[in-house]
C-alpha cells in the first residue's frame, strides 16, 4: 500500500497532497503470559497539516496502542509485525531510539489522560515543563528564557502565569489538564496526540478545554489526533474520524459524512447508543454480546458475532476497508445497507 | 396525585474539616445543604451535577450509609408506617433495608471478589432472613434470569472476575432488586461501562422499574443518560438543588443560569450543530462554611445586588412541574 | 400494609411479608431453577479451586527460593511423619525411643593420655576408674560409650544419655511443626480479627487495638517468654499460643489492618451494608476473606519465629517438653559437650541445623507466597 495520486482509504475525507503523518498497515501484537494479543491489526490513516483526526472506540479497541506506537512508547512486550509510520515521509518505526527521542515531543507530543497522574507530585509545574524543554531542546535555554516560554504557553492555554510555580495538587483538575496541554505544546510539535484529554473532567471544564484546544490548533496550525471513547466529543472537535473495533479500523471518513450516515454497523450502533440532549430522543439500540477477546479473535469480520446484519459471509471472510466515496471508507460487506440513524423511532 | 413515596425535607450533611480530639470543629464542608425533594412511586428522578456538588452524599444518606446532619427523609414503606429515616433504631434500619437498595458505580469493585454470583444475589435475602435456603436459591436464580443472565446455572457459581463489566452490573441490579425494594438509589451505574454495553444496562433498568414498580434516584453527571432514564431531573450545585423539572422541560427550557450553562456544555454527537458557549465564570470551589447568599453568585452572569443582599433563593414554582432557585429566573 | 398492583405483578409475587421465591402455583419447590444446584456448586468449587491452584502454582514455581523453602519443609515433614512408623516397625523402642530409650554401644577403646578420636579412645584416668587400675596407655578395653558417634545402627549417633539422635531429631520435627502450627493459627486468628475490626470500625476500637499493637510490637519476645516461663510451666501448646498472641496482636495486626483498610473502602462493603449486614457480618463475610491471602503469608513468617524461639527457650531448659531440637542442644550442654562441639558434632549440628533450616525454609516459602498474594510484586 503506497500513497498514490488517487484517494486511498487512509486519506478518506482528507487532503489530497502528501500528508504530514501517515500510518500504513500498522500491525502490533503484545506477548503476554496467556499468549499473543492482536492489539492493532492493519491500521492505516493519514493526518494532514492543521487537520484533526478522531480515533473512537471502546476500551481495548487499540486506540491507545496506536498513540503509543506514534510516540515510540509501546511497552516492552509489544512487537510491531508490519507497517510504517511516516512523519513527513520518514519512517519512525525504523528509527533507533536515540533518533526517535528527537522526534518525540519536538515533532509529536502527547496530552496524557488523567491529568493528575501525568504530574510528579514533588516538583512544581514549571520544574517539570522546564525538564521537558531542556531535554528536548538540548539545554540551549536559560532559566529566564524557559520561564518566559512557559509563561507564554500558560497564556496560550488560558492559565495564569503564576500557576507555574505551584505544585500539581494545588491546581484543580481542569487547571492541571491545561498545564498538561501547555507541556505538550512546549517544543512546538507538529502533531499533538490527545488521549482522552477531558475524560475525568466535568462538562463545563471539558467544554472550555476542548474550545481552547480548537483555538490553539487554528492559531498554531498544528495537527491533533484526538483519542476518545466519547463519540460526542469527537463529533465536536475532529474534522475526520476513524472508528476502531478489535484493533482494526471499522470506518474512516469526514466527520460530517460519517455522523450523517455511518456505513459500518458498529459506528451506526455507537451513534445510536449515545443519548443526545438535543433533538428528539430516539430509540437507543444496544449491541448484543461483549467486545471480542483479542487473544482469540473471531474469524472473518471481528464484529460479526455482535452484528445485527451479519451473514455467513461475514463469519468466513474479513471485509477490507473500502472507499465508498471520496470521504468515507468502511470495512463491511454490506456498507450500503446500513440504515440511516435518523430512521430510529422517536421516543419523545 | 398520590402522596410521594419519599420526601426529603431540608436534608443536610456537613463534614467537619478540622476534627480534633478535644477541639470543637469550626470549619465544615456543606456537602448537602438543605434539600427538599419528593419522589413518587414508580418514578425515576435524576440527580445531576458536577463532581463535588453533593449528589453522591444525598444517595448515601438515603441508603443510610451516611447520617444526615439535619433535616429528615420520610419514606412511605410497606415495612414501616410513615417514617423518618433520620430517626430509626437498629431494627427499623434493617427492615427499611428491604425497601431502599442501591446500585453502585463500579461493577468491578461492588461485588465481593471471593463470593460467587448466586451468593452475592441472595445475600440480602439471607441477611433479612427471608425464606428457606432452597427458596432463596430459587429466587436468586429467577433474578439472574430476570436481568438477562440466563440460564442461571451458567452464571450462578462463577466468581465476579469471570464476568464482564456489563454482566457484573447485571448481577448488581439483581442483587439490589432481589428483596423487592420500592426505591433504589443508582449511583452512576453505567458510567464505567463501554458505550455499547451501557445502553443495554439502561434499558434493563428501565424495563425492570416498569415491571416491578420501583422508584429510582438516578445519580449521574451525564445529562444524556439522565434524559433517557429519568422522568424528572433535579440539578444540584454545591449542596443545593437549583432546579427541578420534568426531563424534557428542563433540557429544552432550563431556567437557572447554572442549568443553562450545564445544558449548553454537553457535547452533541452531530458535527453540524454549533453549540453556544456556556455563560459561566470561574470554577467550582469547595463549600467550606459558605456565605448564606446564593451559592452560584460568583460564577453567575446575572448576579446583582439582589443576590448579594439576600440569602440563597428558595426553590420556587415557575410552572406546575418546574421549580427554580433563582431571583432572576424568567 | 400497602402493596401496589405493580409489585404483586412481579413474577414471584413476593409480598412484603411472605418469603420471596415462594412458588405460588404449587410448582416444584425444590429449587427448579437450579435443579443441578448442589452438584453444580460442588463441581464449580472444585473447578475454581483447581484453576486458582494451577495459576498460583505457576506463579509460585517461577520463584526459585520459594520452591527451595517448600522442598526443605517437605523433607522435615516427611521426617516428622515417618517417626511413629519407624518406631512401630524397625526401631526397637527399648533402644530407639527418643526420650526413654537406651543404647550403649560396645566398642574397643584404646587407652590414651588425651582423647583425640572420641569413639575409639578412652583416657587413662577413666579407664583405670572403670576397668582396671593397672591399665596403661596403649592397652585396649571393651567399653560402652555414650554419646557414641554415628554408626550403622545409629546414623546420627547417640546422645550423652545413650539415646538415638536421629530418632530425637525426627520427634523434634514433630514438636517444631506442632508448635509452629499452634503459633501460626493463633497469629492468623488474632491478627485478622484485630486488623479487620480496627479497619472497619475505626474510632476508639482502632485506637485501642493499635496502641496495644504498638505495645506488643515493642515487647522483646525472648526475654518476655523467659519471664513467662519463670511463672508458668510452658509446654508446646501454651508456648505456641503465647508466641502467636504476641505476634498476632503486634506486628501482624498492624500489617493486616493496613491491608483491611484498602478492603474496607471498597464499594462492595457499602453494598453489603445496604443489603442489611451488621458491622460484624461485614467484617466476617466481606473484610476477612479478602485479607486472608496476606494472612497466610504472615503465618509463614510466624512459624519461622516460633521455631527459633522454641529452640532458644529449650536450650535454657525453660520449656516442659519431652523432646525438641532445643532440648537436644540443652542435653549436650548439660553434659558438658557444648564446648567440644566439633569433636562431638552429632550432638549439636543436627539439631542446630534443623532449627536453622526449617525456620529459614518457612521464611523462604513465605517470600515465595508473597509474590503470589501480592500482585504488585509480580513480574509480568
Amino acid at each position: 500500500m503506497t500513497t498514490t495520486a488517487t484517494t486511498t482509504t487512509a486519506q478518506a475525507g482528507g487532503q489530497r497532497s502528501t500528508p504530514l503523518l501517515e500510518v500504513d498497515g500498522l500491525t502490533v501484537r503484545y506477548e503476554t503470559l496467556r499468549g499473543d494479543v492482536r492489539a492493532i491489526e492493519d491500521v492505516s490513516f493519514a493526518v494532514g497539516d492543521g487537520e484533526s483526526l478522531g480515533l473512537v472506540g471502546e476500551s481495548g479497541c487499540g486506540k491507545s496502542s496506536v498513540a503509543l506506537s506514534l510516540l515510540g512508547l509501546l511497552p516492552k512486550n509489544a512487537r510491531v509485525d508490519a507497517g510504517e509510520i511516516r512523519l513527513q515521509g520518514q519512517d519512525l518505526l525504523r528509527l533507533p531510539e536515540s533518533q526517535m527521542r528527537k522526534h518525540r515531543w519536538n515533532d509529536i507530543a502527547m496530552v496524557f489522560q488523567g491529568a493528575m497522574n501525568a504530574w510528579n507530585p514533588v516538583y512544581t509545574i514549571f520544574t517539570q515543563i522546564e525538564e521537558a524543554l531542556t531535554i528536548h531542546q538540548r539545554g540551549s535555554m536559560t532559566r529566564s528564557e524557559a520561564r518566559r516560554r512557559v509563561g507564554d504557553l500558560f497564556e496560550l492555554v488560558g492559565l495564569d502565569a503564576q500557576m507555574m510555580d505551584r505544585y500539581p495538587h494545588e491546581l484543580s483538575g481542569g487547571m492541571r489538564q491545561r498545564a498538561v496541554i501547555a507541556m505538550a505544546l512546549s517544543c512546538d510539535p507538529k502533531v499533538i496526540i490527545a488521549d482522552e484529554p477531558t475524560t475525568a473532567l466535568d462538562v463545563i471544564v471539558q467544554d472550555r478545554i476542548l474550545r481552547q484546544l480548537k483555538r490553539i490548533q487554528s492559531e498554531l496550525g498544528m495537527s491533533i489526533i484526538y483519542i476518545s471513547h466519547d463519540i460526542a466529543v469527537i463529533a465536536e472537535v475532529a474534522d475526520r474520524l476513524a472508528v476502531m473495533y478489535a484493533g482494526g479500523i471499522a470506518e474512516i471518513g469526514a466527520s460530517h459524512t460519517v455522523f450523517g450516515h455511518p456505513r459500518h454497523p458498529y459506528s451506526w450502533s455507537l451513534l445510536t447508543s449515545t443519548p443526545s440532549i438535543k433533538g428528539p430522543l430516539r430509540t437507543l439500540s444496544p449491541l448484543a454480546g461483549e467486545p471480542p477477546d483479542l487473544h482469540d479473535p473471531p474469524a472473518g469480520c471481528p464484529f460479526h458475532p455482535r452484528c445485527p446484519m451479519a451473514t455467513d459471509r461475514c463469519a468466513a471472510e474479513k471485509p477490507p476497508l473500502e472507499l465508498l466515496s471520496s470521504d468515507q471508507a468502511s470495512a463491511c460487506w454490506y456498507a450500503d445497507q446500513v440504515p440511516d440513524p435518523r430512521e430510529q423511532e422517536v421516543l419523545r | 396525585m398520590s402522596p410521594p413515596l419519599l420526601k426529603l425535607y431540608e436534608l443536610q450533611k456537613h463534614y467537619p474539616l478540622d476534627k480534633g480530639i478535644l477541639r470543637k470543629p469550626s470549619r465544615f464542608v456543606h456537602a448537602v445543604d438543605g434539600i427538599d425533594l419528593d419522589i413518587g412511586r414508580g418514578e425515576s428522578v435524576g440527580l445531576v451535577g458536577e463532581s463535588g456538588c453533593g449528589k453522591t452524599t444525598v444517595g448515601r444518606m438515603l441508603t443510610l450509609l451516611a447520617e444526615p446532619t439535619n433535616g429528615s427523609v420520610a419514606i412511605r414503606s410497606d415495612q414501616l408506617p410513615d417514617h423518618d429515616l433520620t430517626d430509626l433504631d437498629k431494627q427499623d434500619v434493617n427492615r427499611l433495608r428491604r425497601d431502599v437498595q442501591m446500585i453502585f458505580q463500579d461493577p468491578y469493585e461492588s461485588l465481593n471478589p471471593r463470593r460467587t454470583i448466586i451468593d452475592a444475589v441472595t445475600e440480602p435475602l439471607r441477611l433479612q432472613d427471608l425464606g428457606s435456603r432452597e427458596e432463596q436459591q430459587e429466587r436468586g436464580a429467577e433474578m439472574l434470569r430476570l436481568v438477562g443472565l440466563a440460564p442461571p446455572e451458567t452464571f450462578a457459581y462463577r466468581f465476579p472476575h469471570e464476568l464482564s463489566g456489563g454482566q457484573r452490573q447485571r448481577v448488581a441490579i439483581a442483587r439490589a432488586l432481589v428483596i423487592n425494594p420500592s426505591f433504589v438509589v443508582c449511583d452512576e451505574p453505567t458510567s464505567m461501562l463501554d458505550v455499547s454495553i451501557r445502553i443495554s444496562i439502561m434499558q434493563l433498568m428501565r424495563d425492570l422499574a416498569e415491571r416491578l414498580g420501583v422508584s429510582y434516584l438516578y445519580i449521574t453527571h451525564d445529562l444524556g443518560v439522565a434524559r433517557y432514564m429519568c422522568d424528572r431531573i433535579a440539578v444540584m450545585y454545591l449542596g443545593k438543588v437549583v432546579e427541578v423539572a420534568r426531563t424534557e422541560d428542563l433540557l429544552a427550557n432550563p431556567r437557572h443560569p447554572y442549568t443553562q450553562a450545564l445544558v449548553s456544555a454537553v457535547p452533541v454527537p452531530d458535527p453540524t450543530y454549533e453549540r453556544p458557549v456556556p455563560d459561566i465564570k470561574g470554577g467550582v470551589s469547595r463549600p467550606v462554611n459558605p456565605a448564606p447568599t446564593c451559592r452560584f453568585i460568583d460564577r453567575c452572569p446575572w448576579a446583582d445586588h439582589t443576590c448579594e443582599s439576600n440569602d440563597h433563593p428558595p426553590l420556587e414554582q415557575v410552572t406546575s412541574d418546574h421549580r427554580v432557585a433563582c431571583y432572576h429566573a424568567r | 400494609m400497602t402493596t401496589s398492583p405493580q409489585r404483586t405483578a412481579t413474577t414471584t409475587g413476593a409480598g412484603a411479608e411472605g418469603p420471596p421465591g415462594t412458588p405460588q402455583d404449587g410448582s416444584d419447590p425444590s429449587g427448579r431453577g437450579l435443579a443441578t444446584g448442589r452438584r453444580a456448586r460442588l463441581a464449580n468449587r472444585i473447578r475454581v479451586l483447581r484453576a486458582s491452584f494451577r495459576e498460583n502454582w505457576a506463579l509460585f514455581k517461577r520463584n526459585r527460593i520459594g520452591v527451595v523453602g517448600l522442598v526443605v519443609i517437605a523433607i522435615f515433614a516427611i521426617m516428622a511423619l515417618l517417626h511413629p512408623i519407624l518406631m512401630d516397625t524397625v526401631w526397637d523402642p527399648e533402644r530407639y525411643h527418643p526420650v526413654v530409650g537406651y543404647s550403649a554401644q560396645e566398642v574397643e577403646l584404646t587407652v590414651v593420655e588425651e582423647i583425640e578420636n572420641p569413639g575409639q579412645e578412652i583416657d587413662l584416668q577413666r579407664a583405670q576408674l572403670r576397668h582396671d587400675p593397672t591399665i596403661q596407655v596403649g592397652d585396649t578395653v571393651e567399653d560402652t560409650i555414650q554419646p557414641a558417634p554415628p554408626s550403622l545402627d545409629h546414623p546420627l549417633g547417640t546422645d550423652p544419655l545413650g539415646r538415638d539422635v536421629l530418632s530425637q531429631l525426627m520427634l523434634g520435627a514433630q514438636t517444631a511443626f506442632g508448635m509452629g502450627a499452634v503459633a501460626a493459627l493463633t497469629t492468623v486468628i488474632v491478627a485478622t480479627f484485630i486488623g479487620s475490626v480496627a479497619a472497619y470500625f475505626r474510632g476508639w476500637v482502632d485506637t485501642v487495638s493499635m496502641r496495644s499493637a504498638d505495645f506488643f510490637l515493642l515487647l522483646p519476645p525472648i526475654p518476655f517468654l523467659i519471664f513467662l516461663s519463670a511463672i508458668y510451666d510452658l509446654n508446646m501448646v501454651t508456648l505456641g499460643l503465647v508466641f502467636g498472641l504476641v505476634s498476632g496482636a503486634g506486628s501482624t495486626a498492624i500489617v493486616l489492618k493496613s491491608q483491611a483498610l484498602t478492603v474496607a473502602v471498597k464499594p462492595f462493603i457499602d453494598s453489603a451494608r445496604v443489603a442489611g449486614a451488621s458491622g460484624m457480618q461485614v467484617v466476617l463475610r466481606h473484610v476477612i476473606p479478602n485479607v486472608l491471602p496476606l494472612t497466610f503469608l504472615y503465618m509463614m513468617f510466624t512459624v519461622s519465629g516460633a521455631i527459633s524461639a522454641e529452640a532458644i527457650l529449650s536450650t535454657f531448659g525453660l520449656i516442659d517438653l519431652p523432646m525438641s531440637w532445643g532440648i537436644m542442644i540443652q542435653t549436650a550442654n548439660d553434659a558438658g559437650y557444648i564446648l567440644r562441639g566439633v569433636e562431638y558434632w552429632w550432638l549439636l549440628f543436627p539439631a542446630g541445623l534443623a532449627v536453622t533450616f526449617l525456620a529459614f525454609a518457612f521464611y523462604l516459602f513465605g517470600r515465595g507466597m508473597d509474590e503470589v498474594v501480592n500482585p504488585r510484586l509480580r513480574q509480568r
